[in-house]
């Protein structure tokens, strides 16, 4: 309940912040809308000249890219611009104020930089989504929408796992710059269905950086293709990864070195 | 009863080195090199409920080290470290609700937004209830005369300002032990005093503990009934501020302007720190320092003349060269 107060007191900072700025806040949904609308006009591009992909139908690969879209949009949405941040403030010290505060550290990073230009890009997620369960003909009840929904929600946590588990590298090493670049070519293999990976990538995008799996179950699920070993596997590599972000967190956190002031 | 207390404390930092230049960080590249800092060394020391007490050291001497040590924003290499019971650096919850620390160059305040959003956080942080935040505020913004700052952007405000702003966001939840890291660094002479004399308020009306580290001599001397002398991560001095001010702030720095060109000729036995036909700067020994304003005025067309105390790094090189005896230490 504590944390909950908190969670809804820095959501309130954070609206009050970009209010500050309009152009930022505005802005926010200026630039994000954009983004959204140049990836389908990419993904349009594409995947008109085609219309199966590795045995997937034209709209499980919508459905897919849908999926795809709203859980970046959620990643943007909820914890990418306060966690995004960690590796300098490790570096530079500013971690120091968050650790002296009750409270988890690492919940207040999460939710201090809520974007909420990314809305426009949740809707636009739903809305392809919803294009693509009607081009696969896919008759949607109450339970498997609330199963995607779980699934989604699960593959965005696994996601912030990753990222945090990439982010935490700074507590142990002496520079981090080239962690984000590798994160952003890694993050391409994201918009690719898992189901195309095959021999050593499958290993790397199903097992070790698990971008693969992220939007590939989900869509799975939806379509009515994910095995009970395919969907025990998407629960199991993210509660694997979920102990491994939380357990490199703490151990980063004690051998936190700060900075000189 | 003591609210802090280290046995052998130490801490060592491992610090990357490279040579200058392009060889340098391409050998560095295969060949990493670390040298070892022992920032605080073997420390030992006890500190009792209601205490105020100066940690004094120059730039680098260990003081930053020991207060992040003491608020467990890093873990010790090795020794011993209780603060209100608690072993620092498992950061419970219980522990950091009763202590607050204010970094005079990392503000905790949100930039953008005001001081009063900032405070509205650290309420839901802190757990305060309505009635209790409501009279802390009050009684802060009160004592330092700032109710009309409360709402303006945090960006905006003086640095002054700021600081105050920040004791107040430290002091909401009532803490017992209040670490400060030079918190009047930068600011100018008026809002040192104010911030001194809030902090005296604070330490003796509510009982808070409080340790400062500062560079100001006027900080500590007007402050702190008791001073940790520390040079190069290790405890040099441990006790009563008269007394080692009276002992260890031997000089005085004289600072005369003159109206016209001047040829002035000092005793030889007094230091020069800079002079020209305008201008002399001198260090004096206290006790001289009576006769040699006297021959300045009898001499000297003087327009403007400034005294200051020895600053902290000469009082530190001092007693690291004449050496301190054990039972002062201890």
């Amino acid at each position: 309940m504590r944390q909950l107060r908190v969670i809804k007191t820095l959501i309130k900072l954070r609206l009050s912040n970009l209010m500050v700025f309009r152009l930022s806040f505005f802005g926010a949904f200026l630039i994000d809308g954009s983004m959204f609308a140049l990836q389908l006009v990419m993904f349009n591009t594409i995947y008109s000249q085609v219309d199966s992909i590795g045995g997937w139908s034209r709209g499980e690969v919508v459905i897919f890219i849908g999926t795809f879209s709203m859980i970046n949009a959620l990643n943007m949405l909820i914890y990418f611009f306060g966690i995004n941040d960690l590796p300098q403030r490790i570096l530079d010290g500013r971690l120091d104020h968050y650790l002296t505060k009750p409270g988890s550290p690492l919940l207040r990073l999460t939710f201090e930089s809520v974007d909420i230009g990314s809305i426009p890009l949740v809707l636009g997620s739903i809305g392809i989504i919803a294009y693509g369960v009607s081009l696969a003909g896919i008759t949607l009840t109450a339970g498997k929408v609330a199963a995607y929904i779980v699934m989604v929600l699960l593959m965005t946590l696994l996601w912030y796992d990753v990222e945090l588990i990439l982010r935490c590298i700074p507590f142990f090493v002496i520079s981090a710059g080239g962690i984000t670049q590798l994160e952003q070519f890694i993050e391409l293999c994201f918009k690719v269905p898992g189901v195309l990976f095959k021999g050593v990538f499958k290993v790397l995008f199903y097992f070790v950086l698990p971008y693969g799996v992220m939007a590939t179950v989900p869509t799975q699920l939806l379509a009515g293709t994910l095995t009970p070993g395919g969907l025990c596997y998407a629960v199991f590599i993210a509660a694997l990864f979920t102990a491994l972000a939380l357990g490199l967190w703490r151990l980063g956190v004690k051998n936190y070195k700060s900075a000189s002031s | 009863m003591n609210v802090i207390q280290t046995e052998h404390l130490t801490k060592t930092y491992k610090r990357f080195e490279k040579e200058a230049g392009l060889k340098g960080s391409v050998r560095s590249l295969f060949n990493r090199k670390f040298i070892s800092k022992t920032a605080v060394d073997d420390f030992s020391l006890s500190i009792g409920e209601g205490e105020f007490v100066g940690l004094i050291g120059p730039n680098g001497a260990g003081k930053t080290t020991l207060v992040k040590m003491l608020t467990g924003i890093i873990a010790p290499t090795s020794g011993k470290v209780s603060v209100l019971g608690y072993y620092p650096n498992k950061l419970e919850n219980s522990f950091k609700r009763q202590y607050a620390v204010v970094m005079g160059q990392k503000s905790q305040l949100f930039p953008e937004l005001s001081a009063a959003d900032t405070f509205l956080l650290f309420k839901e942080l802190y757990a305060i209830p309505d009635e209790e935040y409501r009279q802390n505020l009050a009684y802060f913004t009160e004592l330092f005369g700032i109710q009309e700052y409360l709402n303006v952007q945090v960006r905006t405000l003086s640095l002054g300002e700021r600081m105050k702003m920040e004791l107040i966001a430290a002091l909401l939840h009532n803490p017992k032990v209040l670490f400060l890291d030079e918190p009047t660094i930068g600011l100018d002479a008026i809002a040192q005093k104010q911030i001194r004399s809030f902090l005296r308020e604070v330490n003796g009306q509510r009982g808070t503990t409080i340790i400062l580290t500062s560079h100001y001599m006027e900080d500590i001397k007007s402050l702190c009934g008791r001073g940790v002398v520390i040079n190069h991560g290790k405890k040099l001095y441990d006790g009563a501020l008269t007394s080692l001010f009276d002992r260890y702030q031997t000089h005085k720095r004289i600072t005369v302007l003159f109206e016209h060109e001047n040829g002035l000729h000092l005793p030889e036995d007094i230091e020069i720190l800079e002079q020209n036909p305008y201008k002399v700067s001198m260090m004096v020994k206290r006790e001289r320092a009576k006769e040699v304003l006297g021959l300045l005025l009898e001499e000297c067309d003087i327009s403007d003349l400034t005294i200051e105390e020895d600053d902290i790094g000469s009082v530190v090189e001092r007693i690291y060269a004449g050496g301190i005896t054990d039972e002062e230490v201890s």
